[in-house]
């Protein structure tokens, strides 16, 4: 079943044109991969789809500056939610992990936690918490510590399981392997897969590279200066000679 | 001589750190430096007094309701004025103190002025240590500034408006991903901030009478623990209330009484030359901010 179409965005920050009639679909169930190098618009496409720029938007627009214009649809489970507040968007399951693993470094591990389980009842906080230590094994030693003193990897478990307690139908992960050494990415992409696997949770993520993603992805988007370039299934893009100079690296 | 300057000197910095409180907690929070907190402080003496000697209130509702009407007025003052300008540091500062310039202004206007304006004692007399004495009135304020604090620390921990709280003060868009508006927060930021101002004018005025000065006297000192503790920080501000009431405290005692403001004043000057960000604050956050 569709869960999410993207239709036609164009997100302006000033007069650059961040994201470029960029349009997008995926089903209930998928894991979907967006690529592309530095400055493509991955964060920009993540940051609309959670609503985050919208709320920009509004916030500049009190001050006075209308420096960001979005245009175009996004169409979660059959319904326009372009509009909605990105709290809402959370109510409805749409939860982003944003890039560079964000945490709160001054309060604890389970603080964080606890920190995004801020809509959810109690009771559901608890058992998701012991549900993401059973994913990240690593985290539970560490439950007391302050998030501020986690190794970059650390962090980045931590920063998804904190998007787990948000209770995601569709989980936006913004370049979840980012600094992480070879083993560390092939631990979360496995964590990824059981996500999928354990709660049939739609995932799209965001990456430079794609050799530690295309094999994992039902879907792949290669995204250049704002635009859709190429999209297929994992295996045909892994098959392309294009996607294969310029996103396997070396 | 000294055993009773040790003790006073506790109670002013107890004194202190109250004033302080709500300022650092809503500055925390939602980094909006609150100036109209003095307004705030003086106005919820004022609506006590109106509430018991117009409406003839027990006191214990006039209590509630200078607190209640506070964390209104706080509210009001968010989404009325603060909203508009927020993020904006100089704006947000004259926004506030302007609005607080009103507030106490508009009180000397219509006369609340003279010594009929004073807020009750809790209970009457006091207690002897040795030679000391000391009133209810004085533990109360001590009792309560240490009550506050402890609170606040749990609450700050435990529950998820505490938590929620701690999460925008760190990063406001990633606290956005999880449902956290900033805007709700900020507002409930000023709520809590300005209710604190009026827990400490119901314990503090009945000390002595409710004027207007006092109002600008408590923006001071509530400016000068926090300026030398580093805004934002509790541990600094703790730190800084008994250094501040201390020194006032000794000045009041063995100088002359009328210096204790020039204590606070002295004290901003000081740590802003040699330490701007204050004894605990974080350097990075004060420039972003001033
Ligand atoms: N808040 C902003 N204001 C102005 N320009 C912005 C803003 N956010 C992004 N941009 C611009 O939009 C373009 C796309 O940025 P975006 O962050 O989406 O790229 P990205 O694909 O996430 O890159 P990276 O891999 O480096 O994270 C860039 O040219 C960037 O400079
Ligand atoms: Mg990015």
């Amino acid at each position: 079943m569709q869960m999410l179409k993207v239709e036609n965005l164009m997100v302006f920050f000033e007069n650059a044109l961040a994201l470029n009639d960029f349009s997008m679909e995926l089903d209930e169930g998928q894991i979907v991969g967006v690529i592309g190098s530095n400055s493509a618009g991955k964060t920009t496409l993540m940051n609309t789809l959670s609503g985050l720029i919208l709320d920009m938007r509004i916030k500049e627009k009190r001050r006075g500056g209308e420096r960001i214009t979005i245009y175009g649809k996004i169409i979660y489970r059959g319904e326009d939610i372009s509009n909605v507040p990105p709290s809402e968007r959370v109510k409805k399951g749409i939860v982003l992990c944003r890039e560079r693993h964000p945490v709160f470094g001054e309060s604890s591990v389970v603080e964080n936690l606890r920190i995004a389980g801020y809509l959810k009842s109690r009771g559901h906080i608890r058992k998701t918490i012991e549900y993401v230590f059973e994913v990240f094994p690593g985290l539970k030693r560490l439950r007391g510590r302050k998030a501020g003193f986690l190794s970059g990897g650390e962090q980045q478990m931590l920063a998804i399981g904190m998007a787990l307690v948000a209770e995601p139908s569709l989980l936006l992960l913004d370049e979840p392997l980012l600094g992480l050494s070879p083993m560390m990415q092939n631990m979360l992409v496995e964590s990824i897969k059981r996500l999928k696997s354990d709660s049939g949770m739609t995932v799209v993520l965001s990456e430079q590279f794609a050799r530690p993603v295309l094999p994992m992805i039902d879907h792949g988007y290669i995204i250049e200066n704002g635009m859709l370039t190429l999209s297929g299934t994992g295996q045909e893009l892994m098959d392309n000679p294009e996607v294969k100079a310029a996103y396997f690296g070396v | 001589m000294l055993i009773g300057t040790l003790v006073y000197g506790f109670v002013n910095s107890a004194i202190l750190a109250l004033v302080a409180m709500g300022f650092n907690l809503t500055f925390g929070i939602s980094g909006v430096a609150n100036f109209a907190y003095g307004a705030v402080y003086i106005f919820s003496g004022f609506f006590a007094w109106i509430l018991l000697n117009s409406a003839g209130l027990p006191y214990i509702v006039c209590v509630i309701g200078a607190i209640v009407g506070a964390g209104i007025l706080g509210i009001l003052m968010y989404y009325t004025v603060i909203l508009r300008v927020k993020g904006i540091a100089l704006s947000e500062v004259m926004a506030t103190f302007g609005l607080g310039l009103a507030i106490m202004e508009l009180f000397r206007y219509f006369d609340f002025v003279g010594f009929r304006y004073t807020l009750p004692i809790f209970f009457d007399g006091s207690l002897s240590m040795g030679e000391v004495y000391i009133d209810y009135q004085r533990l109360i304020i001590a009792l309560i500034a240490i009550a506050l604090t402890t609170f606040l620390y749990f609450f700050t921990r435990y529950t998820k408006i505490g938590l929620a709280f701690r999460a925008i003060a760190q990063d406001e868009r990633t606290a956005l991903t999880f449902g956290i508006e900033s805007d709700r927060i900020g507002a409930l930021s000023m709520a809590f901030g300005s209710a604190l101002a009026a827990v400490a004018a119901i314990v503090i005025l009945p000390l002595g009478t409710i004027a207007v000065e006092g109002g600008y006297e408590v923006l001071i000192n509530a400016l000068a623990v926090c300026i030398v503790g580093g805004l934002g920080s509790t541990v600094g501000i703790l730190v800084a209330s008994v250094l501040i009431g201390y020194a006032q405290t000794f000045t009041a005692n063995y100088l002359e009484p009328h210096w204790m403001i020039l204590v606070s004043l002295i004290a901003i000057a000081v740590i802003l030359t040699i330490k701007p960000s204050g004894l605990f604050g974080k350097q990075k956050e004060l420039e972003e901010r001033v």
